[in-house]
């Protein structure tokens, strides 16, 4: 076996050596030739211009064509653009890094993001084999300024007592390559992303890396995971390994709070399978621990047919409900894909890992009502639908609506607006 | 328009086979629930006399009851049908399942459903765990909606 590569490799030695020898004179690379008259340039994007943080760039090219990298042929090549960089050798490949995008595919245009500050943008294009044309085809080079306030965003406010923390599962614990991972909060509430709530947020789970930048939106890969819906869970499959798991909850944009609701940095140990000590006491106090929670249809989603978001209504009004995609059934019967209504008035969600409460902000509906005849006193008042199941408990992820605004007047829609 | 025919001419022979056998079937007939006064089934979309699309979403509204999945013996509950181009068969039977009527018997409030272009009649009907329906029957007025 070992002989047969080797006599292998001595066959594709002597092959390669007079190509090697024809190309060590040079020390360079063949160059394609380019037509004189080739303009290349940015559509739309001047010299000294304002961008955004997060731009789109479009690529113009007259007298060539645009083809993917790796097929050769007269006249064509593939964009690159360098981004604060000088122009690299131009005998050579164009390396391939941070400051210099290649556009393999035959893109013309590309979303490229950019810190605060000046940046200079230029295009070079290649041929096949990455290596520029000779003459070599290359744009003015532009210097670019990226406001330092377009990347502030206002960044919501959270509770100062607000922490989110892992259940059951401590710094340096040992789990199985695929774990349930649960989350839980305290002192602010857990709402779906796009929902704008004062004090609340959803999940992310920083698998394997850093803090992302706080003044922005979380990213959203493999090392980030979003849980828009609310969840506090995720079945996680990781390698055997170490791996580094750390939750920071976002706004429903997806940015951090100020002050960041951010757990410490745990370190867990991924072993095959079979034996895991799972270094765990259940936290009696903790949000969400304790009751498993029945799973909902991904689409499932709960809204108010009446009223709408900010809505007059008279004082007895009758509030209708729609549920999309899950069945009701009164409280007590445990059927997949089924719940029954919660009318939450004038207060948040309330955990999710309980049952709901009952009281005068917590309206039942177990009998499977599907619409309710609710007096309120005048002026504004806030309205929230939750489906929960058999036990009173949301499902996971929970099937909650937007919460609405109405504002309740004598008049009704009727009533005349107060100038 | 022919398997529409079909099923009307079905419906029909249904129909008659009942009245025949009428007296037997009164008999048998399992006791029925009671619809609490007031209990109303309507149509929150869409409503009498609309135009709409081949695919849309009817929701339905319940006044005075709740919802509950077909075969949940609950009082004060029941699930929806949704009659189309037919009409009710009689209260005392279950409601039959096919084409022109569809049982929500997951307890679900509102059904996507995709009709031929030209004009449709809809009616709702709550039927209880065993599919028959209240007493008295709680149902919506038929409506007509007009598929462009």
């Amino acid at each position: 076996m070992l002989r047969l590569t080797q006599a292998f490799l001595l066959a594709v030695l002597a092959v390669a050596i007079p190509f090697a020898e024809a190309s060590a004179q040079e020390r360079a690379r063949q160059r394609s030739p380019a037509p004189a008259t080739t303009r290349l340039s940015f559509v739309g994007l001047a010299d000294k211009a304002q961008v955004p943080a997060k731009l789109t760039v479009r690529f113009a090219i007259s007298g060539m064509e645009v083809l993917p990298a790796g097929q050769a042929a007269r006249n064509a090549g593939h964009h690159h653009l360098l981004i604060d960089t000088e122009l690299p050798p131009l005998d050579q490949p164009i390396p391939s890094d941070f400051n210099h995008i290649h556009f393999g595919g035959g893109q013309t245009e590309a979303e490229i993001a950019l810190t605060p500050g000046r940046h200079t943008l230029q295009l070079l294009f290649a041929d096949h084999n990455h290596v520029p044309h000779d003459p070599p085809i290359v744009s003015e080079r532009i210097t670019v300024e990226v406001p330092a306030t377009a990347a502030e965003k206002p960044r919501s406010a959270a509770a100062p007592g607000a922490r989110v923390f892992f259940i059951d599962l401590q710094d340096g614990a040992t789990i199985p390559s695929r774990a349930k991972i649960r989350f839980g909060t305290e002192g602010i509430t857990v709402t779906p992303a796009g929902t704008t709530s004062a004090n609340g947020g959803h999940h992310h789970l920083l698998v394997d890396t850093e803090l992302p930048a706080l003044d922005r939106e979380i990213p959203s890969d493999f090392n980030h995971l979003h849980f828009g819906r609310g969840q506090t869970e995720v079945e996680l499959s990781l390698p055997p390994g170490e791996h580094t798991l750390q939750l920071l909850l976002g706004d429903h944009e997806h940015v951090p709070h100020d002050p960041p609701v951010v757990s410490p940095r745990i370190r867990v140990r991924v072993v095959a399978d079979g034996q895991t000590a799972v270094a765990a006491s259940p936290s009696p106090h903790a949000h969400g621990a304790g009751r498993a929670r029945t799973a909902s249809p991904n689409d499932a989603a709960v809204y108010f047919v009446y009223p709408r978001d900010g809505d007059r209504i008279y004082p007895t009004s009758t509030i209708r409900f729609g549920l999309r995609n899950m069945g009701v059934a009164p409280a007590g019967v445990a059927k997949p894909n089924t719940g029954h209504h919660h009318l939450l008035v004038d207060t948040e969600p309330p955990s999710f890992g309980e049952p709901i409460p009952a009281d005068l902000n917590h309206i039942h509906l177990g009998g499977g009502q599907t619409e309710y005849k609710l007096t309120l006193p005048n002026g504004r008042h806030t309205l929230q639908l939750l489906l929960a199941d058999e036990n009173h408990v949301p499902h996971d992820p929970p099937v909650i609506s937007e919460r609405i605004t109405v504002i309740v007047a004598p008049g009704g829609p009727h009533a005349r607006r107060r100038r | 328009m022919i398997s529409q025919a079909r099923i009307a001419a079905a419906g029909l022979f249904a129909l008659m086979a009942w009245q025949g056998a009428a007296p037997e079937a009164a008999a048998q007939a399992p006791t029925r629930q009671p619809a609490p006064p007031g209990a109303q089934v309507y149509f929150h979309y869409p409503i009498d006399g609309l135009s709409v699309p081949e695919r849309f979403t009817v929701r339905i509204g319940l006044r005075g009851m709740g919802v509950a999945p077909a075969g949940i013996n609950h009082a004060r509950t029941g699930h929806h049908h949704l009659l189309i181009d037919t009409d009710p068969g009689p209260p005392d039977q279950p409601i039959p399942s096919d084409y022109n009527n569809i049982h929500l018997g997951n307890g679900q409030t509102e059904v996507v459903v995709t009709l031929p272009k030209g004009r449709h009649t809809l009616q709702l009907l709550l039927g209880d765990h065993m599919h028959i329906p209240h007493n008295p029957p709680v149902m919506s007025p038929k409506i007509t909606v007009n598929v462009r």
